[in-house]
């Protein structure tokens, strides 16, 4: 049996200190088959193939290539042996052509100069055989994202690989890319070649794979045909479990609305699509609205809009009565909004900064921190950060004065939320505020969100965690692809509901009339903008 | 005319070299700020060799020997940028600008001790070389050739071909542009960076050479080489990081250099009654007025100036 | 999620780790710098080096001795300020290259209100530091707004800013018709000198020891202050640490990034006032290089383990060393020794970072596997390291 697969990833444990991100997980790979790796954000999928790039070694388990063991060590290693990979960010060199950037580090020469025609001739005769169409001339900075994935391709078949490796291909690309991409994939199997394809998205799955394996934090769920499946059977592999955690909490009694956010749309920095698409929802005083969703499908980008880290490309916000729409940053924080950021390494904290420098980020220019000499008055700070530290049982080994580097990431997250809820707000928007924190560390989060909610504030929770989903809101919006898809009462949906709006499978809310008038519109006026992030 | 002419042609020649040396540099991805340093061990080193070569020594033996030697020391002296920025990811910046101030102190001391040692009355920092100097020179007319011309435009080419027709360029500037892409079809971007600035090395030394022997035959070490350095890396950001339009740049800039010396023998010039100062300024505003308007979308290679961390890919 | 307190570690104290590192260039500079003399000459090596370090303390009066050290203070001034311009950019996390031609810009306007407006010295320090700021002002709107890197710009206006001082300062109101000098300020504008207040006594009569002097300590001091003490410290520092946080915090980045350069501009436009000012030399209209003082500013600032503090005992210590290295034996050695040591000096300081991230790494690792040993480790690092 173990002549027809193209290569086994056998009983493979990978761990990482106080984790088991891959364990004692099986892949077997057929030769030209379509073999889809499904899981959540977490799941341990970008961990397993990083083991097999040789980015990681696994401290368990085999690597066979044809029935042989092989191993990785490093990329170069999977190359040779003929495994290649389109990463989810391309590796591209913009300024390059497109025949430049196929041919990098495997280029065909003669005396050190490069034979330019030869590699034409191959490239336009792979690009014909497997469909894909590319310009070699033009350079990577002026090509849209499919044709750049198409490059991509092109870069793996050019070196012969046998086994492609797909990392979440199609989060960056328009349907009609996604439905070309498939072809594509369909392709190349035909043609012998052996593919991995990486998502979450069930639909895409059940057009393209022949088979599928799921994971499910780092454990290996099973793997089965895709004709002799459901999506709802995915659903439940991916995510079905039992609810490890009932939040205890009274029915919501909601208030006056806070936030208003009207027909709001968001510009992408990674692609020439808008990230979020004409968005439309409102929050209340005491009760929690959970936007939901696999990541990368615009809730970043949607709280940056809201927060005003970005413009706006359409839409309007209205926080408690005030158009906010084009207002600062700081005119935001100070008029009602707190805003426990995605990332806390990032714009949470600064981490060179002591403790007590860090809890008064957003009030430290109010007269209670700073006298009207400019002087910061570093007692009332102090007793501050204690005050804070105490009340919110912030840890850390020299109290105030701790360089907030030196802290762990769940006191960190917890001087985070002590500092936005402990400063004057109506709203409260919390985004992932469990990210990476120990089961401990969540309860306490979760009550601090159920608290605000008791105490009047309108709390606007973004969540990739299922449970969380599940449990803490009062109601849930799901966000797919830039859009609400569906809204859902978490006391009446299922989890493998939500798994099927989360990926795209099902939605309740129709688009508005005027959305795809907009969409047709922008995609041209920003396809310059998202090449310029690109670089 | 004519010696407006000759003077912008061999500023132009060491402008155009520098300057590809740091296109070379920073094409792999390392900033050399050092090259004005660069540029005075080069001549340091070509100016010891035509003193130290015997007074009958041939004009072949004494363009070669110089030009080696300077080449020579160039490499060498890159090779603290090299080790500093890309093995231990220095700030470029820091080296550079270290690299510019040591140069000229140990060729100042360099140079006084040499003198001093052959004669303890003599505590300059000069080196003549009127007699070796002649071996560059060919008068076509009035037109005084110097070898080093025609070294500088095979070079050019050269470069131009070795950046866009061969492997080595290829990988090169992938380096500079995204060290992760290229490190993912492996190319070992340390080494690729190595290569850059040495050739940065290569091309700065010679540069420092053909400039002390431009127009005058003798040189005193203490004023380096009056931030010749600075002028070629405005002229490669004029040349946006290009060899043709490097060219261009040097050309220009070169004459801008070559009216400071000469402005007072041309009519018209003379009549505007302009300091030398201000042709001399010139460059380096016409560089900031470009670099303010292209700035936002330049050429210049997107990963230079980034330490490559191998671990952080 | 029970931290212990951290035992103390000497070694990890940053001021410690500064001040250590600082010490091992400095070690590593005289000692490259004494090879190179015993090459020279192996003979006087050793009174060589001694001298160089001595700088002051090597004459033979106790009078001549503090007239030298008068001297080295005197130049210490404006190396300080240069210094203190570029660890107060630096600290916003911005190489202020540019304090040479800031320097220059000061040096032009500060001499020309002397010598062509006859103004008294503190009006013309304020036109220096102004005159400074506008030009750092330049540098710091080209990098807020055209994305234009403040070390390539600060390079090309340190070029302009010296031809363009070369010209002004060569007009026949200010210039010395028989040299390439700038006339001379006593004889010229004497309330264009800054006063000596009495201090010139103490050092052996020498009028160069001005006011100057404890004015530059008083700015190190109030740099210290403002960055450390103040709203405005606290907005600057977060905007160097972390653009990102700064942004979430509301904080007007790109007008922070203008007002630093400005300020820097300021603090070297004055330290040539505190050199052109207090007579010790005039303006050679002929020079055709940056002068050094902006750039051993860098040098002072990094040796001074980028503190304000730091920065004044660095300066004197750079000073002192290239005035000692005019005190050597110039019939065997050159006295451009001292600007090769504070040379490799400035070299060796590119290493420091790496040096102290090490070092940190080492303290670090070894802390993590001490408790690792001491709990169970943290789930909450684990999971971030899990999918990514």
């Amino acid at each position: 049996m173990g002549q027809e697969y193209a290569i086994e990833m056998v009983n493979i444990t990978k761990r990482f200190p106080g984790i088991i991100a891959n364990d004692n997980i099986t892949l077997q790979l057929r030769k030209s088959e379509i073999h889809a790796l499904l899981g959540e954000n977490g799941a341990g999928k970008s961990t397993l193939m990083s083991v097999l790039f040789g980015l990681y070694q696994a401290e368990e388990g085999v690597i066979k290539k044809d029935g042989k063991e092989v191993s990785i060590n490093n990329p170069n290693d999977a190359n040779d042996l003929g495994i290649g990979m389109v990463h989810q960010h391309f590796k591209l060199v913009q300024c390059f052509t497109v025949l430049e950037i196929i041919i990098l580090g495997v280029e065909t020469t003669s005396g050190g100069v490069l034979q330019m025609d030869e590699a034409r001739a191959k490239v336009m005769a792979l690009s014909e055989k497997y469909g894909l169409q590319v310009d070699p001339d033009a350079k990577i900075e002026d090509i849209t994202v499919g044709m750049q994935q198409r490059t991509e391709i092109l870069k793996m078949l050019y070196r012969d690989n046998e086994i492609l490796i797909f990392d979440e291909p199609t989060a960056v690309l328009t349907p009609q890319e996604i439905d070309e991409l498939m072809v594509i994939m369909k392709n190349l199997a035909a043609e012998g070649k052996s593919i991995l394809f990486i998502s979450h998205k069930l639909n895409e799955i059940m057009e393209v794979a022949d088979r599928v394996s799921v994971l499910r934090r780092g454990k290996y769920i099973g793997t089965v045909e895709v004709k002799n499946t459901t999506k709802e059977e995915l659903s439940r592999m991916m995510v079905g479990r039992d609810v490890q955690m009932v939040v205890e909490k009274e029915p919501s009694k909601p208030g006056d609305t806070i936030l208003k956010v009207e027909n709001m749309t968001v510009a992408s920095k990674l692609h020439s699509n808008n990230a979020v698409k004409n968005v439309s929802f409102e929050v209340r005083e005491g009760e929690i609205v959970c936007i939901a969703g696999i990541d990368g499908n615009g809730q970043t980008e949607m709280v940056y809009g809201l927060a005003g880290f970005e413009p706006l490309v359409e839409g309007k916000i209205i926080l408690c009565g005030e158009d906010i729409t084009k207002a600062s940053i700081r005119h935001r924080s100070t008029h009602g909004m707190s805003h426990i950021p995605e990332d806390r390494h990032k714009h949470g904290l600064v981490l060179d900064y002591p403790l007590e420098y860090n809890m008064v980020l957003q009030r430290y220019f109010e007269p209670e921190f700073t006298a009207k000499s400019g002087f910061l008055k570093k007692k009332d700070i102090r007793g501050y950060s204690e005050r804070l530290e105490a009340e919110h049982d912030v840890r850390s080994g020299q109290g105030p004065i701790t360089i907030a580097r030196s802290m762990s990431g769940g006191n960190q997250q917890k001087a985070i939320i002590a500092r936005e809820v402990d400063r004057e707000h109506k709203l409260l928007i919390a985004v992932q505020p469990t990210r990476g924190l120990d089961v401990g560390a969540i309860e306490g989060v979760h009550r601090h969100l159920i608290e605000e909610r008791d105490n009047g504030r309108a709390v606007l929770l973004v969540s990739l965690e299922l449970e969380e989903v599940m449990n803490v809101p009062d109601r849930i919006l799901v966000m797919y692809e830039g859009e609400l898809v569906g809204e859902l009462d978490p006391k009446k949906t299922t989890v493998e509901e939500l798994g099927l709006y989360m990926a795209g499978a099902k939605r309740n809310l129709s688009v508005d009339a005027n959305t795809s008038e907009i969409e047709e519109s922008e995609v041209v006026d920003n396809t310059r903008e998202g090449k310029e992030e690109a670089k | 005319m004519l010696l407006l002419v000759q003077y912008t042609i061999i500023f132009a020649s060491v402008l155009c070299l520098v300057a590809l040396g740091g296109c070379f540099s920073e094409h792999s991805g390392v900033i050399n700020l050092g090259l004005d340093g660069i540029m005075v061990m080069g001549a340091l080193g070509g100016a010891v060799t035509m003193f130290l070569l015997p007074a009958e020594a041939s004009g072949v033996v004494i363009v070669l020997a110089t030009t080696f030697a300077a080449i020579l020391v160039g490499v060498i002296y890159s090779c603290l940028l090299a080790v500093a920025s890309i093995n231990f990811k220095a700030d470029q910046t820091l080296i550079g600008t270290a690299m510019n101030l040591l140069a000229t102190a140990v060729a100042t001391v360099f140079v006084r001790a040499m003198n001093t040692s052959l004669n303890p009355d003599n505590v300059s920092s000069s080196i003549q070389y009127i007699h070796e100097k002649k071996a560059f020179l060919k008068y076509v007319g009035k037109f005084e050739f110097n070898w080093f011309m025609l070294m500088a435009v095979v070079l050019l080419v050269l470069s131009y071909f070795i950046l866009y027709k061969t492997k080595f360029g290829l990988r090169l500037q992938a380096c500079g542009e995204n060290p992760q892409a290229a490190d993912s079809v492996g190319i070992n971007v340390y080494a690729m960076r190595w290569a850059g600035v040495l050739i940065s090395g290569f091309l700065g030394g010679l540069g420092g050479i053909v400039y002390i022997t431009a127009g005058v035959s003798e040189w005193k070490f203490e004023m380096g080489v009056a931030g010749f350095g600075f002028l070629a890396l405005a002229v490669m950001i004029f040349g946006q990081w290009r060899p043709t339009k490097i060219a261009l740049a040097a050309l220009l800039f070169g004459m801008f250099r070559a009216l400071s010396n000469v402005y007072t023998g041309i009519g018209f010039l003379a009549a505007l009654h302009m300091p030398s100062t201000v042709y001399n300024m010139l460059p380096y505003i016409i560089s900031l007025i470009v670099l303010a308007f292209t700035s936002k979308n330049s050429r210049a290679p997107k990963a230079e100036g980034i330490p490559y961390d191998k671990g952080m890919r | 999620m029970n931290e212990r307190v951290e035992k103390k570690n000497i070694l990890k104290n940053p001021s410690f780790q500064a001040i250590l590192t600082s010490l091992v260039c400095i070690v590593f500079g005289l000692f490259i710098g004494y090879i190179v003399l015993l090459i020279i000459n192996p003979a006087g090596a050793g009174e060589a080096i001694k001298t160089i370090l001595l700088n002051f303390l090597s004459r033979s009066s106790s009078a001549a001795q503090m007239k030298a050290l008068g001297n080295t203070l005197a130049k210490t001034a404006p190396l300080l300020m240069c210094a203190l311009s570029i660890c107060f950019c630096y600290k916003v996390g911005l190489f202020n290259i540019g304090a040479a031609g800031q320097y220059e810009a000061g040096a032009c306007f500060g001499l020309y209100a002397a010598l062509a407006w006859n103004m008294p010295w503190y009006v013309c320090l304020l036109i220096a530091a102004l005159a400074g700021a506008v030009v750092g002002a330049i540098s710091g709107a080209l990098k807020a707004y055209r994305n234009v890197n403040e070390v390539i710009s600060g390079i090309m206006l340190n070029w302009i800013m010296l031809y363009l001082t070369n010209m002004m300062l060569s007009k026949k109101e200010v210039k010395d018709p028989a040299s390439p000098y700038t006339l001379k300020l006593s004889s010229a504008n004497a309330d264009g000198l800054i006063p000596t207040a009495g201090l010139n006594e103490l050092f052996s009569n020498n009028k160069t020891v001005t006011l100057a002097i404890p004015l530059a300590v008083l700015f190190a001091v109030l740099i210290w202050v403002i960055l450390s003490k103040t709203k405005f410290g606290y907005e600057l520092k977060a905007t160097g640490y972390n653009k990102e946080a700064a942004m979430y915090s509301g904080m007007k980045e790109k007008q922070n990034i203008i007002v630093t350069l400005a300020i820097g501009g300021a603090l070297a436009g004055i330290g040539a006032a505190f050199l052109f000012l207090t007579g010790y030399q005039e303006w050679s209209t002929t020079q055709t290089s940056v002068p050094g003082m902006g750039f051993n500013g860098i040098a002072a600032t990094f040796l001074g383990g980028l503190h304000p503090i730091g920065t004044i005992f660095a300066s004197f210590f750079i000073q002192s060393i290239t005035d000692g290295g005019a005190l050597i034996n110039k019939s065997i050695y050159p006295s451009q020794i001292s600007d090769l040591i504070s040379s490799i000096i400035i070299y060796l300081c590119g290493f420091v970072l790496f040096f102290k991230f090490a070092l940190n790494n080492w303290i670090d690792r070894s802390a993590k596997r001490e408790k690792a040993k001491a709990k169970d480790p943290e789930p909450a690092k684990a999971a971030e390291g899990g999918d990514k």
